[in-house]
């Protein structure tokens, strides 16, 4: 069709005949979209990195005996609810079996016994992934037993001193590692192999709860209880809810700040080209004028602009969001020393915003309709 | 005439000017909102972050070594030390102290449970005693209202809490299931010969081992154990900065400049430093997992929205500075008027700089009232509290639009500066 050949044409011209004028526009919408770009990936991955960082917390799940007979403490857990929590376990999650008791300790050096808490402790996990755990864990297989602070300062204990833990007529040795102060019940606790501490209370494959840490945002974690509690039915599964309530708000509140300022970002990067086409709509006063002249309706006249405008918005939403996408890597880095990790739906998104802020944007070109073109040519307006 | 120019400018040419400065005022308001939200962000994260509960545990310094699983003592009553409840008020006397948000004692006793639905089989349990809204009197003689709602408010009472000074308590969901006691009903609990009877008015649901405990006022627990008075823990909950390698300094081999450095920061451990010096014979001590996780998440989370504040600023220097450069490059044809009839360039630079600013002023004042309000609703939609208007913002929106604006038509000034009058006349 002669007509479309001729509308390519003329867009074509534009862009020549106003190179200076065009690259500004472009740089503004360039500019937009990697701002754009960069924000839309912070806020996906920041709300990703938020319910990981959220793990420093430790547990955010407790599977315990489900006991509404007998009295507390007494009541254990069998080691196959371990395995059972350990098939469920999600990637990047852990869980810490634990089975306490209480013991009788003595140092090395120190005659007198202590009455002390022992928690026999291991971790299931399924990557060994670089997740940190709150808990320090005796390796498996070597006897040695984390003795809390103020545990070691009752015992009187020197570093690397060996320490008998003895309950009834069973006995263990191991050698002692002096844990930093926590500030919690872990402080009065010696932490043990969880192998040691079934042997000395004489309950072999058996534990008294499980702590599970599983990253995930409150819904996800939500859904994750309820799985759990389906799958293990001779246990009590329920969330840590001191942690699980703070962390749902603190991800409510930190999640709508973000989406708060992209949006207002957006609508600055709108004003901001719109600003830039006002400026070119003044410039093509001449040009629409001798449009119409020579028989340009008013709305091809205002389609071709609005085809420049889309076209703008292509280029500069392409180059732009690419470079945002870089930036938000760097800012990732210096946030959370982690590089944000680009997300390939973050790219065409930002480059559909950005082509829709150039066609909106265009507004002001609207005042192009109502020039009459005898005005222009007398050099009025 | 040079004042006459610019007020004719204005006056002339209403609309156009009103498009520009309602650009800038838009870009401005976008800023002050970003800025008045982030400014307060940190305080409003960090209130939200005490819903994690105690950040400081206080317990007696010469104690024997607790029996403690998953929060709850079973020492026996007799074993061990124990601290006075009348010296509570004094942590409130603290440099600071208005950043305790609040604090509750605690203490344990193993007890057996009679209820009057049951059996005459008794149940063994523990009675936690403690406050649940408690007044403590201050040694200025003020009170202050505080306890476990304050310090664990992640704990659900379905009725509720008890009074602190009436026969009451409420009983965790595992023991409430286990004995088939409801709200009302009334628990007889025994200990070491001592027996009370109390009336149950709530059923606690905490997620933790206090759902198989009684939990009573403190002086029930004090009354059963034959401590008047006294307490076990305390349990503080306050407002603190993220700590860094300062705040992990011992404050012993600190020098006094360092020292007072360290006192005036709201770090975790010199709250717990100063409580230790009000109250005599504890240990205070940081609750690691709660205080090292909240610093490093408000950290990460305030550069976070430093960093989205400052794209957001970036945005609005490019909105203004555009708009400013279009307002400059309309007027062509007046600026070779101007030279024609023998202005320099220098003249034509100043009135326009003149009108931009007056614009800028103009346009950033009104922004920041707009800006305000943004934030007001921004604020109470996220957090439920409006920002406070701070002057630091409005003078560095003023700042920040004189410059945008400057900016933005330094290029177009410095072009119209080469202009030569007669094609511009001639309407090339």
């Amino acid at each position: 069709m002669p007509d479309r050949k001729m509308f390519w044409r003329i867009v074509r011209r534009l862009f020549a005949a106003q190179r200076g004028r065009l690259l500004v526009i472009l740089l503004a919408l360039g500019a937009s979209a990697a701002l754009t770009a960069a924000l839309l990936n912070l806020q996906v991955d920041a709300r990703d990195r938020l319910t990981k960082e959220f793990r420093v917390f430790g547990a955010n799940i407790i599977v315990a005996p489900r006991d509404t007979k007998s009295s507390p403490g007494a009541v254990t857990l069998d080691e196959s609810t371990v395995d059972k929590v350990r098939q469920s376990l999600p990637i990047h999650a852990s869980a810490d079996s634990y089975l306490y008791l209480v013991a009788s300790v003595s140092a090395a050096n120190s005659a007198q016994p202590v009455n002390a808490v022992i928690a026999g402790k291991r971790t299931e996990r399924l990557d060994q992934s670089a997740l940190k755990s709150a808990i320090a864990t005796p390796r498996d297989n070597t006897n040695l037993c984390l003795v809390g602070f103020k545990a070691a300062q009752q015992l009187n204990l020197q570093p690397d001193a060996s320490l008998t833990l003895k309950n009834d007529k069973r006995e263990e040795v191991c050698a002692s590692d002096i844990a930093d102060s926590r500030g919690d019940a872990q402080d009065s606790q010696i932490v043990v192999n969880l192998d040691a501490a079934q042997r000395l209370a004489a309950l072999p494959n058996k534990v008294s709860l499980i702590q599970v840490s599983v990253p995930g945002t409150p819904r996800e974690i939500r859904d994750y209880i309820s799985t759990l509690a389906q799958n293990i039915s001779d246990a009590d599964v329920h969330g840590l809810r001191q942690f699980t309530d703070a962390e749902t708000k603190i991800y409510t509140r930190v999640s709508g700040l973000l989406t708060a300022t992209t949006a207002l970002v957006l609508a600055l990067t709108g004003l901001c080209v719109m600003a830039a086409m006002t400026n070119v709509a003044m410039e093509r006063k001449n040009d629409v004028g001798l449009m119409k002249a020579i028989g340009g309706a008013t709305r091809r006249v205002l389609r071709l602009f609005l085809a420049e405008a889309a076209l703008l918005g292509l280029a500069g939403g392409i180059v732009g969001a690419a470079a945002g996408l870089l930036l938000s890597i760097w800012l990732g880095k210096t946030v959370f020393g982690v590089a944000a990790r680009p997300r390939l739906i973050v790219y065409p998104v930002s480059v559909a915003l950005t082509i829709l802020v150039a066609i909106v944007s265009s507004y002001p070109l609207r005042r192009l309709a109502n020039i009459s073109p005898a005005s222009v040519f007398r050099g009025e307006a | 005439m040079f004042l006459r120019l610019v007020a004719d400018s204005f006056g002339r040419r209403p609309r156009r000017k009103l498009l520009t400065g309602a650009a800038l005022a838009l870009g401005m308001a976008v800023v002050t909102a970003a800025f008045s939200v982030s400014l307060d962000v940190g305080d409003r994260l960090a209130h939200e972050f005490r819903a994690l509960g105690a950040n400081l545990l206080i317990t007696p310094q010469a104690d024997s070594l607790p029996l403690e699983i998953g929060g709850v003592d079973y020492r026996p009553v007799n074993s061990g030390a124990y601290l006075p409840e009348q010296d509570l008020g004094k942590i409130k006397t603290i440099f600071w102290r208005n950043n305790i948000v609040g604090f509750a004692p605690v203490m344990e006793v193993p007890a057996e449970a009679l209820t009057t639905s049951s059996s005459a089989v008794p149940v063994k349990t523990t009675l936690l005693g403690t406050w649940a809204h408690h007044s403590v009197t201050l040694p200025d003689n003020r009170t202050y209202t505080t306890g476990m709602d304050q310090t664990n408010s992640w704990w659900h009472v379905d009725g509720r809490w008890f009074k602190d000074d009436a026969p009451e308590a409420i009983v965790g969901k595992s023991f409430a299931a286990r004995t088939n006691i409801k709200p009302g009903d009334t628990l007889h609990i025994n200990s070491s010969g001592r027996s009370v009877a109390l009336t149950v008015t709530g059923v606690l649901s905490a997620a933790g081992p206090e759902d198989d405990a009684i939990v009573a006022p403190l002086q029930i627990a004090q009354q059963l154990a034959n401590k008047p008075g006294q307490y076990r823990r305390l349990y503080v909950s306050a407002l603190t900065k993220p700590e860094d390698d300062f705040a992990r300094r011992n404050p012993t081999t600190m020098n006094n400049a360092d020292l007072e450095r360290w006192s005036c920061s709201p770090y975790a451990s010199s709250i717990a430093y100063q409580i230790k010096q009000v109250l005599p014979g504890v240990d205070a001590h940081v609750i690691r997992r709660v205080a090292e996780g909240e610093g490093s998440i408000l950290t990460r989370v305030r550069m976070l929205l430093w960093l989205a504040s400052f794209a957001a600023l970036l945005a609005a220097a490019l909105a203004v500075g555009a708009s400013s450069a279009a307002a400059v490059i309309e007027r062509r044809s007046e600026i070779g008027l101007m030279k024609a009839i023998g202005a320099g360039s220098g003249t034509i630079g100043f009135l326009l700089a003149a009108e931009q600013l007056l614009l800028a002023f103009v346009g950033g004042g009104v922004g920041y009232a707009l800006g305000i309000v943004l934030a007001r609703f921004l604020g109470e939609k996220i957090f439920g509290v409006a920002p406070e208007p701070s002057i630091l913002v409005f003078i560095v929106i003023l700042v920040l639009a004189a410059c945008v604006t400057l900016l933005g038509s330094a290029i177009p000034l410095h072009r119209a500066s080469r202009y030569e009058p007669a094609p511009i006349l001639r309407g090339e």
